[in-house]
């Protein structure tokens, strides 16, 4: 079964959806988002970060022109290579103007634009998310993981928040365990999945705090489509999905 | 091919080959009956949630191999069928082996002005009362809130509801929405209707004299932004084609039903505003997203829109009715767009802002029920005649819902800058043995203020310096009867169930402080770094304004704090 790629009308007298040579919702995606063949072209940006004018390409994000300065932004739904969601929330900065904070993987920077990654509003953002997300993970949190790198980074641990109901793993598949215990509902696996293998197995369904990873019809992974290709471990930034420990141990 | 569950063993065990490729198989039977009942319908993905619909209302639930085969048919995955069906509150999947739920669902409302009005009792009663072959749930506002504790039955709304009066519609399987009397075409063109649209059409009013026009007349988007409706329209209109516009008609926000009140009484004055804005903007495509509560409203709709282009006054856009489906968040304009595209009602980063990409990618003008009602209304009389309705100093009219301990709760037209006593007393004035202790001036959102300043102007930007805001005009009065350290619980309740998940500071952040505020004495520390965080960092306004009713009672109500 495949994805929503059909270019070419499926039936007769079907209607044409979506801008001419943008129908599969990863195109549509980044032509709303200026993202990946839709990114823009032109001249470098400059604009204050920290209060340090720097100067950034056309096509990178304020996330992405800070590390390449050396300035670390926390960050974990982002992912190198990948469309930027901003659902997390842990890259917060403030921007001179606005109302509310910027998530920095997803915006670019205007000309003049003043940024902050350090302000107080900010960094309480950050830390906010970072112990939010931690307090519903395994304890104590696993430094190799990069939820429990930028916990500890930031100096934040559990225990202000009551902690939520915790799923059972999921043994189901020979080569990758599922451990929902340990997920941050940041979807880099749903976008592995679906936007850079194409197999589109996993999705994010229920709502709210009740929101969960799921494969197919909410399937055991091993009774699912899933051809194990190994892309959503690989996303995975907190070691909800990991290699089975039988493969570990060859 | 049956229910296609991944067999080991079997014939092909020993040479190491799969009976069926992995996963769930596609079931013929539900295949012919999904077939059956999309007809000739057209396979498109962004239908998605109209064909659930399609299957929930005909099944009572959405069965897996059903939801596998639709899946099948238009062309997505599993996964992506599975996290829409999921999202909306009004689909019910079930899976194999799972029992379905009763055929007949009963939806008590619980929001603010039901729950002052005695919802939660309602609600166990009913449990009692009903038994186990009715479903009874709690719902957030059905939008009726003049009508309070107000029970959905199947879809026909019980208002005033008592036990009694809800068993007998159970009894009597009264489950259809009843049709209010309304403006019909005919009327409506009877009236002068559709006069400007057939002008501006035909070329007897150009398009910058119909934008300078609702410039000077000052009208503001009422979904609740404010933001100033000349200005959206300048923006859309310099975008490259093709252009759509949105309207926006799903009104969620607890206290608030005047769009309601537009729609189930003048239906076609919201649709010519939706088709001058079209007109104004160059848009060639119209949506309307109606919330799925608003099943009286749809039935008029489907009629007035299919009488509308069987007589057209003029050349038409496309008009297409899209039906949500139990999702508050579907309100907020990005979300709104993604449902539109049959997706989880999620909200998009902004920029880029939907007057640059919004359905499709294609520029898209989003517009409130009311903001459209008004439009004929301006062009009609005049830019100054519609400015002058405001007082103290203010510009315009609105309708403004009142709803709570009022003598007659309503939909009120004042103008703006009218203060919360005067609408108090077009309400009849106070309930019977109720006197004024607090109101909420936006619903859920706009936060709780004190009877101190119930002489202050109602306007856009004049209550922010109180850390409140009007948005939608949801006035809910509370007495000396309620607490609104209560209230607060409840809204933050109410923020909790209906976040859509996706980013962290809301989904998990409102679930966290509903916890914490359910205790007797609130952990502040903790509940204002929580709501700091959803002020800051949530993506959309669901977020951001959650903890508005908490901080609401730090300010003006720090008595109710002291146990």
């Amino acid at each position: 079964m495949s994805g929503r790629n059909g270019a070419a009308p499926l039936y007769p007298g079907e209607k044409p959806v979506g801008p001419p040579g943008a129908r599969t919702p990863v195109a549509l995606l980044e032509t709303r988002l200026g993202y990946g063949r839709y990114a823009p072209t032109g001249d470098a940006v400059r604009f204050t970060l920290n209060g340090r004018e720097i100067e950034a390409r056309a096509d990178e994000t304020i996330l992405q022109a800070a590390a390449r300065e050396g300035v670390e932004i926390p960050h974990l739904c982002y992912m190198e290579g990948m469309r930027p969601d901003g659902n997390c929330r842990a890259c917060m900065v403030e921007v001179e103007g606005e109302r509310v904070l910027v998530a920095s993987c997803s915006r670019r920077p205007m000309p003049g634009m003043n940024v902050r990654t350090d302000s107080d509003r900010a960094l309480h953002s950050q830390r906010m998310v970072l112990e939010l997300l931690v307090n519903d993970a395994p304890q104590p949190p696993n430094l190799d993981t990069e939820l429990g790198h930028w916990a500890a980074r930031l100096g934040v641990s559990a225990g202000r928040f009551p902690m939520r109901p915790q799923p059972a793993p999921d043994l189901s598949h020979p080569g990758m365990q599922v451990h929902l215990e340990a997920c941050i509902q940041c979807t880099r696996c749903v976008r592995a999945c679906r936007e850079v293998q194409v197999n589109d197995v996993i999705g994010y369904a229920n709502r709210g705090n009740a929101a969960k990873i799921v494969f197919d019809f909410d399937d055991p992974m091993g009774e699912s489509t899933c051809v194990g290709c190994g892309e959503c471990v690989q996303a995975c930034p907190t070691g909800a999905l990991l290699p089975s420990l039988s493969l570990l141990a060859r | 091919m049956s229910t296609g569950k991944r067999k080991r063993g079997g014939a092909f065990a020993g040479a190491g080959l799969r009976p069926a490729p992995k996963g769930r198989q596609i079931d013929a039977a539900a295949l012919a009956q999904v077939q059956a009942l999309l007809g000739e319908r057209p396979r498109r993905p962004d239908l998605l949630i109209e064909y659930l619909h399609l299957l929930q209302d005909h099944n009572g639930h959405l069965p897996v191999a059903q939801l596998n085969a639709l899946a099948f048919e238009l062309r997505l995955t599993p996964a992506e069928v599975y996290e829409v069906a999921t999202f909306y509150h009004h689909f019910d999947v079930v899976k194999e082996g799972d029992a379905p739920p009763p055929p007949i669902t009963v939806r008590v409302c619980d929001s603010i002005a039901c729950h002052v009005a005695g919802a939660d009792a309602l609600l166990d009663a009913l449990r009692d009362a009903l038994g186990s072959s009715v479903r009874v749930q709690p719902a957030p506002c059905v939008g009726r809130c003049d009508a309070a504790p107000v029970t959905v039955v199947g879809n026909n709304a019980v208002e005033h509801a008592t036990v009694g009066s809800v068993s007998a519609a159970v009894r009597e399987r009264r489950i259809e929405p009843v049709l209010p009397r309304y403006t019909d075409l005919d009327a409506y063109r009877a009236s002068g209707g559709y006069r400007i649209l057939a002008e501006c059409v035909s070329g007897a009013r150009s398009a910058d004299d119909v934008i300078a026009q609702v410039d000077a007349s000052g009208l503001r988007g009422l979904g609740g932004a404010g933001f100033p409706v000349a200005r959206k329209w300048q923006f859309v209109r310099g975008t490259p084609e093709p252009r759509c516009v949105a309207i926006n008609a799903d009104e969620g926000e607890p206290g608030t039903f005047k769009d309601r009140y537009c729609l189930e009484s003048d239906p076609h004055r919201v649709l010519e505003g939706a088709l001058l804005a079209a007109w104004a903007v160059g848009a060639s495509v119209v949506v309307i997203y109606l919330r799925d509560e608003y099943a009286a409203v749809r039935t008029i709709l489907e009629r007035e829109i299919a009488a509308l282009l069987g007589d057209p006054p003029c050349a038409l856009p496309s008009i297409h009715l899209r039906r949500g489906a139990g999702a508050y968040i579907c309100g907020e304009e990005t979300s709104l767009l993604e449902s539109a595209e049959g997706k989880r009602g999620e909200p998009r980063l902004r920029p880029p802002f939907p007057a640059q990409a919004g359905i499709f990618g294609w520029p898209t003008l989003v517009q409130n029920v009311e903001t459209a009602y008004w439009l004929r209304t301006v062009l009609e009389s005049g830019p100054d005649a519609f400015r002058e309705k405001g007082q103290r100093g203010r510009t315009g009219q609105r309708y403004f819902s009142v709803s709570g301990r009022v003598a007659r709760p309503g939909v009120y037209l004042a103008g703006n800058g009218v203060s919360i006593r005067e609408l108090i007393e077009l309400a009849g004035g106070m309930a019977d043995g109720h006197e004024l202790y607090a109101f909420l001036p936006g619903g859920a959102s706009g936060g709780i203020l004190p009877a101190s300043l119930a002489d202050e102007p109602l306007d856009f930007d004049v209550l922010a310096q109180y850390g409140c805001f009007i948005g939608s005009a949801a006035i809910v009065i509370l007495s000396q009867h309620d607490s609104v350290k209560d209230a607060a619980h409840n809204l933050m309740r109410f923020f909790a169930h209906e976040s859509c998940g996706k980013c962290t500071p809301c989904r998990v952040g409102t679930a966290k402080s509903e916890i914490l505020m359910r205790e007797q004495q609130w952990n502040l520390p903790v509940l204002q770094d929580l709501a700091q965080v959803m002020n800051d960092a949530s993506i959309c306004g669901l977020g951001q304004a959650a903890p508005n009713p908490f901080r609401s009672v730090l300010r003006f109500f720090p008595q109710e704090l002291q146990s």
